[in-house]
């Protein structure tokens, strides 16, 4: 499918945020030592990153909002759909587990990536029950 | 929700781009309605209806 003006403005916006995400890590990761202390100055560096992650997340809401189709609209919910509930059912599966096992530890950043792997299997889920997977955005 | 779409396109001897771009969607969408795997909102309903003079129950049927 041709990209529309609001996949078009979506992508204008992911890559400036990505590279602003990659420098903001890189700094983080230069600044902050290895297994340094919560100071001021650490939370604030290492927040800037998550500053970017927000902008992915406003981003995407834009790109929802912003398409005029309302049958292209419908396949990109559903695909956050299944992404929300794929995240929410493994993030609490693997939460019950750390409590009662001894399961390793998985930190929180991991919550967005999976999100958006879901959004892969959101397409997945759109292609088989409807034959449309919807956008690649 | 059945519908006449493709008899009345054809009777226009539009495709599916055709009718897409008149009702400033995407082909996709023309495809999904015409093939019964999406039903339009209210809105786009009578946009189609507007487009074809004719009312919306002309179009669209009730199954069964």
């Amino acid at each position: 499918m041709a990209a529309n003006p609001a996949q078009r403005r979506y992508v204008g916006r992911m890559i400036p945020i990505s590279i602003a995400y990659v420098a903001a890590v890189m700094l983080a990761s230069w600044i902050i030592p290895d297994d340094a202390a919560a100071t001021p100055l650490t939370v604030a560096v290492a927040l800037v990153p998550a500053l970017a992650t927000s902008g992915f997340i406003w981003a995407m809401a834009r790109f929802v909002t912003e398409l005029t189709d309302e049958y292209v609209r419908m396949l990109e919910i559903r695909k956050m759909l299944v992404a929300t509930g794929l995240t929410l059912a493994l993030a609490s599966g693997w939460g019950i587990l750390e409590l009662f096992t001894d399961v390793p530890k998985v930190p929180l950043f991991f919550v967005f990536p999976v999100w958006c792997l879901g959004l892969a299997v959101g397409s997945l889920v759109n292609k088989l029950t409807i034959g449309d997977a919807g956008s690649c955005a | 929700m059945k519908n006449r779409l493709k008899i009345l396109r054809a009777e226009r001897d539009w495709s599916q781009q055709d009718l897409a771009e008149r009702l400033e969607v995407s082909r996709q969408s023309v495809n999904a309605i015409e093939t019964g795997k999406y039903d339009p909102s209210l809105p786009l309903a009578f946009r189609i209806a507007d487009l074809f003079g004719l009312p919306i129950e002309a179009i669209f049927l009730k199954e069964g």
